[in-house]
């Protein structure tokens, strides 16, 4: 959203291609560290940014699916990218500036595809109003996973944390916090196997890594907050990634290691992934694409 | 007639509705976070527990689709 207002600024011909608008900010309930926004809901700032990008006349293509595959072609001495959503649209452009954040680290283990949405959702914000009354499991001990099982306690009667190892990684206050709520049970050393059910969730095999154990738990929600992985899939083998999947970019110019191409906030290797700073980014981005335009 | 089952802090449903109102499309909600039968309704309905889940006119829409809804609709 800041390249593209920056990009605008400077008179470029822009236009953002985006799975959905939002972001991950948007999906924060409270968003209490960006500069001069008082109002909390992340969704309101996200919309806030929608009308000052909509103002400049860009326009924001909603495609989805995604980006699937970036390429290039010569024309004049010069490179010309080509963006290919998965409906098969492309779009053309002198300079890219990929912007694309991340998104959830699935599990990866049977019955997690089957019944998304039936029981296994990444997103405690959006869904855990559903559970009113029901047992759920929260998969993670990080600050996500802590925050989901916070959300949780609202509705669930009952919230279980799995957590891999024999700490949770998440700030120890909010972990304080939860110890004290009763539906809240933590279970440590515990390696997710497999999730079952019939129409929707009823039960989560997991691992008790201390004993070896095989152990179930009936739950109908099973909120996955294992960590994120950029959305860099459409770039590999068109710029540098890292072991991540990061964006490797130089973190003066936000250039990547494709002459030309751009990379800004979350998808990329810079250490700290916070709105304020990806905005800032995005702002860095822009400025120095447009000024590789003007010298090309 | 248009349907809407909602949770008063799900993202896509407030898009949603704002896309309803843009287009002046009238609807109905129903919070699911506090209405247990409309949240019975919409897991029959739509078989799955993600929001929003939108009606028009008997057929079942999961998810804010905009290109779904505007074929429904007839939004051009």
């Amino acid at each position: 959203m800041s390249a593209a207002i920056y990009a605008a600024r400077k008179k470029l011909s822009v236009e953002i291609i985006a799975d959905k608008f939002g972001g991950q900010t948007s999906l924060q309930p409270e968003v209490h560290n960006y500069p001069g926004f008082l109002d909390k809901d992340g969704l309101v700032l996200m919309q806030n940014m929608r009308s000052q990008v909509k103002n400049f006349g860009i326009d924001i293509k909603e495609v989805g699916q995604g980006i699937k595959s970036i390429s290039s072609r010569q024309e004049n001495g010069k490179e010309i990218f080509i963006l290919e959503d998965k409906n098969g649209d492309t779009y053309e452009g002198k300079s890219v500036i990929v912007a694309s954040g991340k998104k959830p680290k699935k599990l990866g283990i049977p019955g997690e595809e089957e019944f998304y949405n039936k029981g296994v959702t990444y997103c405690a914000t959006c869904d855990a109003p559903l559970f009113g009354e029901k047992t759920v499991a929260v998969v993670g001990g990080g600050n996500s996973g802590l925050d989901s099982a916070m959300q949780l306690t609202k509705y669930a009667k009952k919230v279980y944390v799995l957590v891999r190892s024999d700490i949770a990684k998440g700030d120890q206050i909010t972990q304080d916090k939860l110890k004290e709520i009763e539906v809240v049970e933590f279970i440590m050393n515990a390696e997710v196997q497999e999730i079952k059910g019939e129409k929707f969730v009823n039960k989560m095999i997991y691992k008790d890594k201390a004993s070896g154990e095989e152990k179930e738990l009936d739950v109908e929600g099973v909120f996955v907050n294992v960590g994120m992985i950029p959305n860099s899939d459409f770039l590999k083998g068109f710029c540098e990634l890292n072991q991540w999947g990061e964006v490797v970019i130089n973190p003066k110019t936000n250039a990547t290691s494709h002459v030309g191409v751009f990379a800004a906030g979350d998808v990329t290797d810079i250490l700290e992934k916070q709105t304020v700073i990806a905005a800032g980014e995005g702002a860095k981005a822009a400025l120095q694409c447009y000024k590789w335009l003007a010298s090309n | 007639m248009v349907n809407i089952y909602t949770t008063p802090t799900c993202v896509y449903c407030q898009m949603a509705k704002e896309f309803f109102k843009e287009n002046n499309v009238s609807y109905q909600e129903h919070d699911v976070s506090s209405d247990a039968k409309a949240r019975e309704e919409m897991i029959n309905k739509s078989g799955q527990m993600g929001v929003p889940v939108i009606e028009v006119e008997g057929e079942i829409v999961i998810g804010f689709d905009k290109e779904k809804l505007m074929e429904l609709l007839d939004i051009k």
